[in-house]
């Protein structure tokens, strides 16, 4: 030891001693064996509390998050399990839920003796394909369906069956309680849950289809959806309908009803329809929604937006005169009047007695391109698009000159949705708020912040008063249920035939207000080719079926919606005029 | 005195370890009974899914309605059946008092015997 070695005092403070231990230990030789087997199992005791102090570390992080595994054993059963919230009408019955069904799948990789396996399952389910089946098993794929959504008692005889690499998953099945009766609004969904039609379709669109992916929509616990259906309406117009459809044998039939102030559709039935328990039958091209994908010539109801157009427009009054004595000559086509007066008429006259050539002549005094804006204005000339994903195109002539304004004032030459109509008969009626339709709950101040004014109320009070009129003493007189008060307008297309106009075969309308004072609800029947009756006199024409169908509904449904009976109004004139003339 | 603290700090080891377990054992039981009473809630709530299809479609209108047409003699309601209250006449005064045959029954003897006893305990 040559190097200078501080001498320890008696009383050395820990510093200088750590500094003489780290000098023996870097320095020291043999003779501080002590001191280095010290410092070296402090070092040891560092090591491992180091590891100790990681593993408590992990411990507290392995308590502090939740229990994973618990967690993924159940959603390995609801993985394939897609759920779709409940669908209910705006009084909250269920138009559509989910209830669980076991599905059988096989796993074949596991399967031992396939033979077997296919010669037990098939005796349990007979519908299964053996030699399909036999297929799949032989196949040396992890997973395959074997037969989706069986009832709970075969489920229980193959699980007695012990097959192995045989198994079960629970899966959603989406089903619908009122079977036919709203299968058009709500459409329906494939075997994996996915909307395939109408609202079902629109859930999917909105973010239902992102979250199944993502794996989350596997609950019961989604927000149900209110439709602004009343199941109790949809019933009595479907119920109706389908007597209808019967006794004057028509091809199709269809029913909306609507609030004219909201824009809400209440109920809405196109007969045929079909079963969404058994979405097959769906394809069938004779069972599309004709109010939505169906577009056509509304005929004389059609009227009534010609003359809500004169009459906004300020050029014709409630007093002119137009004159129908001879028939309009057009060209080498010649324009009729079905219900002929030969005279001259008065406007409220042109509506009650539907006549063509008064129609024409007021849209002619209009103008051509005003005809095309105001219709433009009304949405007669777009798609109209609603939550329903199934929607046409209007059928608007490309040129459209004289002889197309002539004819579209009486509905004939331009081919829209019924429902698109209905929104604009709906704004003509309402005090001039043209509302976009929906098929979802929706209050008042909503829909007027989405409303378009479009016609003048004066106008408004006019049309009801027409509408109410007509009821009164025009076409319309089959459908006046007394105590209602309702108003409404006919129509009767003749269908393209062969490139002409069938006289034999006809597309009736008819459009109800209720009640025509201060309408609230709109309601449409139509019926493809109704034949006549001895009951009719022989007569098929809009005022003979649909308008009396119209009536049959609005008695069963006035009471449902909540709509007072009232006895002992005065006539249209005296009502209706006169409340406009006070208001102003 | 360090030997003390060393066989203090042993029992607390040894005290602490068995305290872990038991925790850890415990959390175990619950956390297996929250699976199972979670498991118990989904298929209660996937019953009463499938009860409430089944009730609906039992209640739809279409069911109803061929039910009621089969075996009740009920007719759909009539306008005429439908009236505001305040349009309802005032009674005509009866000269001879009207026959109450329920409340006949019930007043037969106000203190007398009664087949139930929920309609004396009132009075």
């Amino acid at each position: 030891m040559h190097a200078p070695v501080p001498q320890p005092g008696p009383e050395t403070s820990g510093d200088k001693r750590r500094e003489r231990l780290l000098y023996r230990l870097l320095y020291g030789r043999a003779a501080d064996r002590g001191a280095k087997a010290k410092a070296r199992v402090a070092l040891a005791i560092a090591a491992f509390a180091a590891v100790y102090a990681v593993i408590a570390a992990r411990l507290v992080m392995h308590a502090a998050a939740p229990d994973v595994h618990v967690a993924r054993r159940s959603t390995a059963q609801d993985a394939v399990a897609t759920a779709r919230p409940d669908i209910l009408d705006r009084n909250g019955e269920i138009l559509a839920t989910d209830v669980k069904a076991p599905s059988l799948f096989a796993e074949p990789r596991k399967l031992i003796e396939v033979d077997e396996a296919v010669e037990l399952l098939t005796a349990v389910l007979p519908d299964l394909d053996a030699g399909e089946l036999r297929e799949r098993l032989a196949s040396k794929r992890g997973f395959v369906w074997l037969k989706r959504e069986i009832p709970t008692k075969q489920q229980q005889e193959i699980h007695h069956l012990g097959i192995p690499g045989v198994g079960f998953l629970d899966e959603n099945k989406r089903v619908y309680p009122n079977g036919q009766e709203v299968s058009h609004v709500i459409g329906h969904v494939n075997i994996d849950n996915q909307g395939i039609a109408g609202i079902e379709k629109w859930l999917d669109a909105r973010g239902l289809a992102a979250l199944h992916t993502a794996g989350f929509a596997t609950d019961r616990l989604q927000n149900p959806i209110t439709l602004a259906l009343d199941l109790r309406v949809q019933h009595a117009l479907r119920d109706e309908l389908l007597a209808s459809q019967e006794k004057f044998k028509a091809k199709a039939a269809a029913g909306l009803v609507t609030d004219v102030r909201t824009g809400e559709v209440i109920a809405m039935v196109s007969l045929p329809d079909y079963d969404p328990n058994n979405p097959r039958q769906a394809i069938d091209p004779t069972r599309i929604n004709r109010l939505t994908t169906g577009v056509y010539e509304l005929g004389s109801t059609y009227k009534a937006l010609t003359l809500a157009m004169a009459l906004d427009s300020g050029k014709v009054t409630l007093a002119s005169t137009f004159d129908a004595r001879v028939p309009l000559r057009y060209g080498k086509f010649s324009i009729g009047d079905y219900h002929a007066q030969n005279r001259v008429l008065s406007v409220p006259e042109i509506f009650t007695y539907s006549s063509n050539i008064g129609t024409a002549r007021m849209a002619l005094a209009v103008g051509v391109d005003a005809h095309k804006a105001f219709l433009k204005k009304m949405g007669q000339l777009d798609r109209l698009r609603t939550e329903l994903p199934e929607s046409a195109e209007p059928l608007v002539p490309k040129r459209w000159g004289e002889l197309n304004t002539v004819t579209i004032a009486f509905g004939h030459g331009l081919s829209v949705a019924p429902l698109q109509a209905v929104m604009a008969v709906g704004a003509l009626v309402n005090g001039g708020y043209l509302i976009p339709p929906t098929f979802l709950k929706r209050s008042e101040p909503e829909a007027r912040a989405l409303a378009k004014i479009v016609v003048r109320p004066e106008t408004s009070e006019k049309m009801r008063y027409l509408m109410r009129l007509n009821a009164e003493k025009g076409t319309a007189t089959k459908a006046d249920v007394k105590g209602y008060y309702i108003g409404g307008k006919t129509g009767t297309s003749e269908k393209v035939v062969g490139g002409r106009y069938s006289k034999t075969k006809v597309f009736n309308t008819f459009m109800a207000i209720l009640p025509a004072d201060q309408p609230r609800y709109l309601l449409t029947v139509m019926l493809d080719e109704p034949q006549a009756t001895p009951e009719t006199h022989g007569f098929s024409t809009s005022g003979w079926n649909a308008a009396p169908t119209t009536g049959k509904v609005i008695a069963r449904i006035a009471p449902l919606l909540g709509i007072e009976p009232r006895f002992d109004l005065p006539p249209a004139d005296r009502l209706i005029l006169t409340s406009a003339k006070e208001a102003r | 005195m360090l030997r003390i603290l060393h066989i203090g700090v042993l029992a607390a080891l040894v005290l602490a370890a068995g305290d872990v377990y038991k925790i850890k054992f415990d959390s175990t039981l619950q956390a297996e009974r929250v699976a199972k009473l979670s498991a118990e809630i989904r298929r209660e709530r996937d019953a009463v899914a499938a009860l409430r299809a089944e009730w609906t479609a039992l209640d739809s209108p279409e069911r109803i309605q061929a039910l009621a047409r089969r075996h009740l003699p009920l007719k759909p309601i009539d306008i005429t059946q439908l009236d505001n209250l305040d349009q309802l006449s005032d009674r005509p005064f009866d000269l001879v008092p009207p026959v109450d045959a329920i409340g006949a029954l019930v007043d037969v003897e106000p203190h007398g015997d009664r087949p139930t006893g929920s309609i004396s305990e009132a009075r």
